[in-house]
């Protein structure tokens, strides 16, 4: 049949000429940027993420016993599996690089202003979704990497001041890591994250549409009131808006060409690299194992790396408390920030904001890939049962994070490969009960109860007082134990 | 279609956006699109089968015209599980040089068959089916098809068979 045929017959009972007025000729503002593709190109790969994704999940078995082997069945004996893994892997990663590019261009020609308080903050909500989307995204194969990482996020949930264990106990599903942590990653993974995505990103175009594509901002500040609160603003703008757009251009093909040229070039990136470096799959996760240092993935390093940099008594409130109000500022942002300037360079507080901001998480970032991640390699004798619990527990807390072990580890505390050298247990155990009796500046967390047992710190200092360095067992230790004064009742 | 005095709006340029829109958007869609549908599809694809030659014992312990029946566990890969099943062929010699072996499934519905020692035939429990010793051959009872015999080699004086099921309960010996 004819096509045209067919599209008459649409036609008359859909009106669909009418919907291709509204939808596609519609005319938009003159002299829109390169920048302004950045949402569509964030759609196009959420798209791409849903083929892969829905792909893959008929290959995966969300249990403990079988998620990694179905991973790897996909790899070994699934037509295309790795190279589909591999897409959704970089996928990930550079949906959310397009998103945070999407908010810092919003931001920087402030079309979070009036009237698009409500779609910022629905944009707000997407971000926070993608970055809910890895979270969960990480877990599924069920290796090394996914299973330790996801150890010491929660852990950080937990450390959530009143409601930290009820957080903890709600992202596991109980109070470990396990089967039901797995199962409920993959169900908000799969099927609740994806159903508020798409509503979300429906209700985010369909304000689009209503309130057109943001103007430059200097069609909208020549001879505007000051603030976006005066009772002219708002006819201001209307007229303003009205006159940007009679440039004649048009959503098609002026601006959907840009957002496919762009868009097309993401998926393009994507596949190139999905192709030549596929996606990593570590060892099977072995919650025994006591040398693995876990690293999260690299849009979560900035929160990671300022753990590292904080005294140990402002953790908690680092890790739970900084995210928090930046989230929370970021969607109060169009309800307090009400001035009309809407260039950068007419904003010097936004801008500084930015520069912090960006160069702050830059910087986390730089630090944290410095850092070594390898696993450790231990010198010394067999280990008693007690040494090894607390080497266990030297891997739960997530002590490598900052200290060196055998040159494995953070190097933000000191060096730990000989600390059994220099200390006894007994010093040790006080120490790491309260270390600010003994350095009142230190950034050691304190794990006196609650944080850890009084017979899990005496493992954990067992276990150290036994690192004597690399084959040095028969050098004698000259401990330099000095106790601070006790403190008064 | 207007001309901006900037040019921004030319004929050239929409008709290359145009074109770009439908060009991007057929390339992401491929993209993303071929490796999905050949991994959803994979199972479709012919896959080489691999041979698997089992070890039935040196070929002088075997009784000339007395069938033995050899069990063995099989591996068997189902998608990422690995399962076990035990197995059974019966073999057959007259020589000690010429070997038959039969798959110890009866043809008409997979039961395990048996020897009948009086009576000098294979005979499967289930609906009464006999098989002659010698070569497989229907001697009573509802089996479409004479038993399956496997491939045999002998190497170094020990008898392998390559294990393969068939279809049940047609005339024709297809592989399963």
């Amino acid at each position: 049949m004819n096509p045209m045929t067919i599209f008459r017959w649409l036609d008359e009972r859909l009106d669909l000429r009418r919907a291709k007025r509204d939808l596609l000729d519609r005319e938009v503002p003159d002299r829109l940027t390169w920048w302004h593709t950045l949402g569509s190109a964030t759609l196009t790969v959420f798209l791409v993420q849903v083929i892969t994704g829905t792909t893959l999940a008929t290959y995966y078995s969300p249990s403990p016993d079988h998620a990694y082997d179905s991973i790897q069945f996909l790899g070994r004996s699934v037509a295309s599996g790795a190279l589909l893994r591999g897409i959704h892997h970089w996928g990930a990663s550079l949906m959310v690089v397009l998103i945070v590019a999407h908010v810092i261009r919003v931001f920087a020609v402030g079309a979070y202003k009036y009237p698009r308080e409500i779609n910022w903050v629905l944009g707000v909500g997407l971000f926070l979704i993608v970055m809910g989307f890895s979270f969960t995204g990480y877990l599924l194969p069920w290796d090394q990497k996914a299973y330790w990482a996801t150890a010491v996020g929660t852990n950080i949930a937990g450390t959530t001041p009143l409601i930290g264990g009820a957080l903890v106990a709600l992202l596991r599903g109980g109070s470990e890591l396990g089967a039901a942590t797995l199962a409920r990653f993959y169900a908000f993974h799969v099927l609740w994250l994806p159903l508020l995505l798409t509503v979300l990103v429906a209700l985010h175009l369909i304000v689009v549409v209503r309130q057109g594509i943001a103007a430059r901002p200097r069609d909208l500040e020549v001879g505007a009131p000051r603030t976006t609160r005066d009772p002219s603003y708002p006819s201001y703008y209307r007229d303003a808006y009205a006159a940007s757009k009679r440039g004649g251009v048009r959503f098609w093909p002026d601006i959907l060409g840009k957002d496919a040229i762009v868009s097309a070039s993401a998926v393009l990136v994507i596949v190139l690299l999905a192709a030549l470096f596929g996606a990593p799959l570590e060892a099977p996760a072995d919650p025994t194992d006591t040398a693995y240092i876990p690293r999260p993935e690299w849009y979560f390093l900035p929160v990671y790396q300022l753990l590292k940099l904080v005294p140990g008594s402002m953790e908690s409130l680092v890790a739970v408390g900084v995210p928090t109000v930046f989230v929370v500022v970021l969607l109060a942002l169009p309800f307090f920030d009400r001035g009309s300037k809407r260039n950068l360079l007419h904003r010097p507080v936004a801008m500084v904001s930015l520069a912090l901001v960006l160069g702050g998480a830059g910087f986390l970032i730089g630090a944290a890939g410095r850092a070594p991640a390898e696993a450790a390699v231990e010198g010394g004798g067999p280990l008693t049962s007690i040494q090894r619990a607390g080497r266990a527990l030297y891997q739960s807390q997530q002590c490598g994070g900052c200290h060196l072990m055998a040159g494995q580890g953070g190097e933000e505390g000191p060096d730990l490969t000989a600390v059994g050298l220099r200390h006894s247990a007994g010093w040790l155990h006080s120490f790491l009960e309260s270390p600010s009796r003994f350095h009142a500046e230190s950034r050691m967390p304190a794990y006196g109860p609650p944080a850890l047992t009084h017979q899990e710190i005496e493992e954990l200092a067992q276990y150290l007082a036994s690192r004597r360095g690399r084959g040095a067992t028969d050098v004698a230790p000259q401990f330099y134990d000095t106790f601070p004064p006790p403190r008064r009742p | 279609m207007g001309m901006t005095p900037g040019g921004l709006v030319s004929s050239g340029r929409r008709a290359f956006l145009k074109w770009a829109t439908g060009v991007g958007g057929f390339v992401s869609a491929l993209l993303a699109g071929i490796p999905a549908v050949r991994a959803f599809l994979s199972p479709t694809f012919r896959h080489r089968r691999q041979e698997k030659w089992i070890r039935l014992g040196e070929v002088d312990q075997f009784d000339p015209e007395v069938p033995t029946k050899v069990d063995f566990v099989d591996t068997v890969a189902d998608a990422w599980v690995e399962g076990r099943r035990l197995r059974n062929v019966w073999i057959y010699t007259e020589d000690n040089e010429n070997f038959t072996v039969y798959n110890g499934r009866c043809t008409h519905l997979g039961c395990n068959y048996s020897l009948d020692t009086d009576k000098k035939v294979f005979r499967c429990p289930c609906h009464t089916g006999f098989f002659d010793l010698k070569t497989g051959a229907v001697l009573g009872g509802p089996p479409p098809r004479p038993l399956d015999t496997l491939a045999v080699k002998v190497e170094g004086g020990v008898l392998y068979a390559e294990y393969q099921d068939y279809r049940l309960g047609v005339p024709d010996k297809i592989t399963a």
